[in-house]
């Protein structure tokens, strides 16, 4: 291991160490905030990832070959941007005295973004087509 | 990763017997850590432990590289206006923000929460690449192959804590948080990026060839390539950032339909963390005998809010720039702080104020406002917003904005300043 590697190592190992005395001695972080990186931890590696490995598998049964690959594409910022969009959607951060916070129907907002996702995939795919169309019939082209 | 022994202590010229024996003691320690362990009964390795559990040619150290370098970048991004945003709010003696350009925080911490939403996809996309490697087999070879295995868990744990903290922060959702938000993220900020060193020094030697040269694309025809997996990470990224970057980019507003605020919307066109109900001032705010108290070290004056009208005012155009990544520009008139720093006896340009707000309690409270701050004629104590009386919910009477600041920092509903001379 060489001099920089080591130092990289030593380095991260102290900060780790900073960050672990600090949550400990942080009376607003307590022992929630290490049932909380437990739990996301868990959630994503033994919930979420499976089942989006799952999903994958199925979409490779059961989607044509020629439009696979656009649809696992779409699928994947579709559930990115439902990520980012889940707790707004469900809206519990209300509050009935502030209407500026949360202001806007996040709901029909994620739709018309699933709406222009998928739109988008299948004009490519259409465009795909056309292409291969083009390649396989090239006498009528000239 | 642990070192062999010291072969210096094998040379120590040191004749103490004791020496000897706590050195002999040493090295049977280090190898006896060094012992590879006995590997588990392989009819433990069933389901996703078993060779070959997954088949995706996608996978690739080419893959996890780019992403991870993508991610380095994002997080170290985090990382930095984060800790800046932090250190405005507690700052320690060494620390110098300054009160210009009037924007930089709204810029800096604009981009903390774009750059960990953007983040979303590309965690995501780099847990997929690696998830076979939590099925390894054996699970752990010895002790220092457990404990970066353990180093990873604690990376991953908290990268996680911060993309999901942040994310139920910005919609305000605070019931899945069994713990005062700020305090979690912060810490978990310090544990990801000591986490990210570790494991950046140990794969190195992974990372450095699968960056310098392209290995070939194996992944079957019909199926998404690495480039197309690139390319979808990217889009998800690039539709996450229009869908939310409205809040402070005012231009996207209209394409944001996921942003958490809106610049224009709230009462005077300007969005609102506290109202006046919440904080409790509104009796308090609308009491005739409200009045602004300024107290220096040579002399106490007290305003009523006819008093204050009636001192020389200016109008300034600032945004209000929360910690939650959303800004709005609005604009302000009322009294220059420096000239109420004057009027208690003290040298405005070498002051600082500590403005209190008639809430009897709660974090943000109240503010230090530091010499720079304190000096700039654009920090008022303002009374009115787009050229009427404050809202009360942007805090009537009387609130302080200053340039370059986060808005928790803009004290509202001020009732007492204490200026103290800094020289």
């Amino acid at each position: 291991m060489t001099a920089a590697r080591r130092g990289l190592l030593a380095l991260g190992a102290l900060v780790m160490t900073y960050a672990v005395i600090g949550a400990l001695t942080d009376p607003d972080v307590r022992i929630g905030a290490s049932v909380f990186l437990i739990g996301v931890l868990v959630a994503h590696d033994g919930l979420l990832l499976p089942l989006t490995i799952g999903a994958g598998i199925l979409v490779g049964r059961y989607t044509p070959r020629r439009i696979r690959a656009l649809v696992r594409a779409a699928l994947v910022v579709s559930l990115a941007v439902t990520v980012v969009a889940f707790p707004l959607v469900l809206g519990r951060g209300r509050v009935a005295d502030n209407p500026s916070v949360l202001p806007l129907r996040y709901g029909r907002g994620l739709l018309e973004i699933y709406a222009v996702i998928w739109a988008t995939a299948a004009v490519a795919a259409a465009v795909r087509a056309w292409r291969a169309r083009r390649r396989r019939e090239p006498r009528t082209a000239g | 990763m642990v070192r062999d022994a010291d072969p210096g202590l094998r040379n120590d010229p040191d004749p103490d017997p004791g020496n000897l024996r706590l050195a002999g003691r040493l090295r049977r320690a280090v190898t006896w850590l060094q012992q590879p362990w006995p590997a588990p009964p392989a009819a433990l390795r069933r389901g996703p432990m078993r060779r070959g559990a997954f088949d995706s040619k996608l996978r690739s150290p080419r893959l996890t590289s780019l992403l991870g370098l993508a991610l380095a970048v994002a997080f170290t991004v985090c990382f930095v206006t984060g800790l800046i945003s932090h250190l405005i709010q507690h700052p320690p003696f060494w620390f110098y923000w300054p009160s210009r350009p009037v924007g930089l925080y709204r810029v800096t911490q604009g981009l903390h929460v774009a750059t960990g939403l953007a983040s979303v996809p590309l965690l995501g996309a780099k847990l997929w690449s690696v998830y076979p490697r939590l099925f390894a087999w054996p699970p752990a070879r010895g002790l220092a192959h457990a404990l970066e295995r353990a180093t990873v868990a604690v990376l991953v744990a908290a990268a996680l804590f911060q993309l999901v903290s942040g994310v139920l922060n910005i919609s305000r959702w605070y019931a899945p948080m069994p713990f005062f938000f700020t305090a979690g993220h912060y810490w978990s900020a310090w544990l990801a990026i000591g986490a990210l060193l570790v494991h950046i020094a140990v794969k190195l030697p992974i990372i450095r060839p699968a960056l310098a040269r392209a290995t070939p694309d194996r992944t079957p025809g019909g199926g998404l390539t690495r480039r197309g997996l690139l390319g979808t990470v990217g889009a998800a990224a690039g539709v996450i950032t229009l869908a939310t970057a409205g809040q402070t980019a005012a231009p996207l507003a209209g394409i944001s339909v996921l942003a958490p605020r809106r610049p224009g919307a709230g009462p005077q066109h300007l969005p609102v963390n506290k109202t006046a109900g919440g904080a409790g001032v509104r009796d308090a705010a609308f009491d005739p005998a409200y009045r602004l108290t300024v107290a220096g070290p040579a002399r106490t004056v007290s305003l009523s809010l006819a008093d204050l009208t009636a001192l020389p005012q200016h109008t300034v155009v600032l945004p209000i720039s929360c910690v939650e990544g959303w800004s709005s520009t609005g604009t302000w008139t009322g009294v220059r702080l420096r000239d109420l720093v004057a009027l208690a006896g003290v040298d405005p340009d070498n002051a600082e104020a500590y403005v209190e707000s008639l809430e009897a309690r709660g974090r943000y409270r109240s503010s230090t406002v530091p010499p720079p701050h304190t000096r700039d004629p654009f920090t008022l104590i303002a009374l009115r917003l787009g050229g009427e009386p404050l809202h009360p919910d942007h805090g009537y009477p009387a609130r302080l904005i200053a340039p370059n600041r986060p808005g928790v920092l803009q004290t509202k509903w001020v009732a007492r300043i204490t200026a103290r001379s800094t020289s």
